[in-house]
């Protein structure tokens, strides 16, 4: 059930929706407390001398400048892109807007929710996605300048 | 807070975080030059128009990833509520979870804020 | 096409204890065969304990829903010339199993009983002994006619993915009956029908994964139906 390969595009895109939820969740939580370290670390709740942020800073920094996490990011930047836009095109949708408006029924037409306007926000969810993925490799670890 | 309140808030913040994710995203990645790294540039800890500390100290810029921390953190608790309790249909299970949740959020706002504030002290 | 058909059947008695397995059968091809009739081929000529559930054979009856190659369809709607020469029939997902490739469809039409399927009228005397026509026009016709095609086949309800996770959900077929009843305008039920889906496991759970759609054999769309309800819903 998790891969729905017989499926129409709606259904991958909300399995996909939902793992990219996930993971971005994950990053999220993650992200809040390593940024936390920028300031000091969760025992700094004052602010602290401007050398001591900085020294703490840059040691952070050394951790989190390799190409594991890096590419880590890339990954993240993918499903970013996606479930930002898709979510868009899921809001739009849950409201009844972009959709097909109901009629009678002819025979074989797609189903008037498939809205041609529906797909095409779904294509450009991956293409933003895709573009997130080539910019941020080249942001992260200068693929197109090299 | 009804089921009807709580889904609205999930695509209302769900716009927020589009908007003022897009500011945080355009502040860390689209500001540098394409021959250029992050690391070379807004992942500095200063001296950069935006640098970390730049950007903290930028009080419009503070309030949008302020705002960016509540959006996302409603918007992912809700939504890991939403996939749990469809996955495991436990009347008691999705109470309990509720409350780890809206402890974990809590959890994530007081941490978050307290990043933004310091950062935006420090001088 | 001429020559074999290979049907690859799920047969299982749970009441037997013995385990669920698949068995072959060959039959001979005819042009115009649907998955029904290869079916009561089988149960003809080959093996009669064969369980299976039809009626119309003329997809009106909504009975014969099966698990035709991975996608909900109706057996005596699906020509086998459009699967090929080997097919492989399950009972539907999402409904309890009876025996083989019958499912037990009381949980379904209960989640269709509760949306209330008829036309609530606020004067009761009225709709008992009604005085006069209620007369539509044509575009209040096309609000709802669509979703009126439906043949409660439970095919879309055995698709969703919703349904498998969460039982207590009323599925598309009940929620787009809903719609239907909710946007005809002989229909006085108005917010009362809209509160009776709107909570934690009613209509917020849908997430427009179409697949209702892409299996409704009739063109309901029910996903639209249902999106149209919960904007009916957030507006409140
Ligand atoms: S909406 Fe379509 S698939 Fe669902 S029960 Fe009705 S006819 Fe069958
Ligand atoms: S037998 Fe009636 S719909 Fe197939």
């Amino acid at each position: 059930m998790l891969f729905p390969s017989r499926y129409s595009l709606e259904r991958w895109s909300y399995t996909l929706q939902r793992i990219t939820g996930v993971v971005v969740t994950l990053y999220f939580v993650l992200h809040v407390i390593e940024t936390g370290n920028f300031v000091g670390g969760p025992s700094v709740w004052y602010v602290p001398p401007y050398d001591y942020a900085r020294a703490y800073y840059e040691e952070i920094r050394e951790f989190l400048h390799n190409p594991v996490f890096d590419v880590g990011l890339v990954i993240i930047g993918w499903m970013v892109a996606f479930h930002a836009v898709n979510g868009l095109r899921l809001t739009l949708a849950h409201f009844g807007i972009t959709l097909g408006r109901p009629s009678r029924v002819e025979p074989e037409a797609p189903p008037r929710s498939f809205s041609p306007f529906q797909r095409a926000i779904f294509w450009i969810s991956i293409a933003l996605a895709v573009f997130a993925v080539v910019y941020s490799l080249n942001a992260l670890m200068g693929v197109l300048a090299a | 807070m009804s089921e009807r309140r709580l889904m609205l808030l999930h695509y209302v913040t769900g716009i927020g975080i589009l908007i003022t994710g897009a500011v945080h995203l355009w502040v860390v990645f689209f500001t540098v030059p394409l021959d250029q790294t992050i690391w070379e540039t807004t992942m500095l800890f200063d001296n950069h128009p935006f640098a970390i500390l730049s950007v903290y100290r930028n009080a419009l810029l503070a309030s949008t990833l302020w705002l960016l921390l509540v959006f996302t953190t409603y918007h992912a608790m809700n939504g890991i509520r939403v996939i749990l309790m469809e996955l495991i249909p436990n009347r008691s299970f999705v109470s309990a979870i509720k409350w780890v949740l809206i402890a974990l959020g809590l959890f994530l706002v007081v941490y978050g804020t307290r990043t933004i504030l310091i950062a935006y002290n420090i001088r | 096409m001429e020559g074999k058909v290979v049907f690859t059947v799920f047969r299982h008695d749970p009441s037997a204890g013995e385990r669920p397995r698949f068995v072959r059968y060959e039959v001979p091809y005819r042009s115009g065969m649907t998955v029904l009739d290869g079916l009561l081929y089988i149960k003809e000529r080959i093996d009669h304990t064969l369980a299976i559930r039809y009626s119309c054979r003329m997809g009106i009856c909504g009975s014969c829903g099966m698990k035709v190659n991975g996608l909900p369809r109706l057996a005596c709607f699906t020509q086998v010339s459009e699967l090929g020469r080997s097919i492989k029939v399950e009972p539907l997902p999402n409904h309890p199993l009876v025996r083989d490739l019958v499912t037990d469809f009381t949980a379904f039409f209960s989640k269709h009983r509760a949306v209330k399927p008829w036309l609530i009228r606020k004067d009761a005397e009225e709709q008992e002994n009604p005085t006069r026509q209620y007369l539509q026009s044509d575009q209040e016709l096309e609000r709802y006619i669509q979703f009126s095609y439906c043949i409660s086949c439970g095919l879309c309800y055995s698709a969703c993915p919703v349904v498998t996770a969460l039982p207590e959900f009323p599925g598309p077929q009940a929620l787009a009956w809903l719609y239907r009843f909710y946007a005809d305008s002989r229909d006085q039920g108005g917010r009362e029908r809209l509160r009776l889906v709107d909570d934690a496991t009613g209509i917020w759970r849908c997430h427009f994964a179409g697949s209702c759609s892409q299996v409704c054999p009739k063109g309901v769309d029910p996903a639209l139906a249902i999106q149209l309800l919960r904007r009916a819903v957030l507006r409140g």
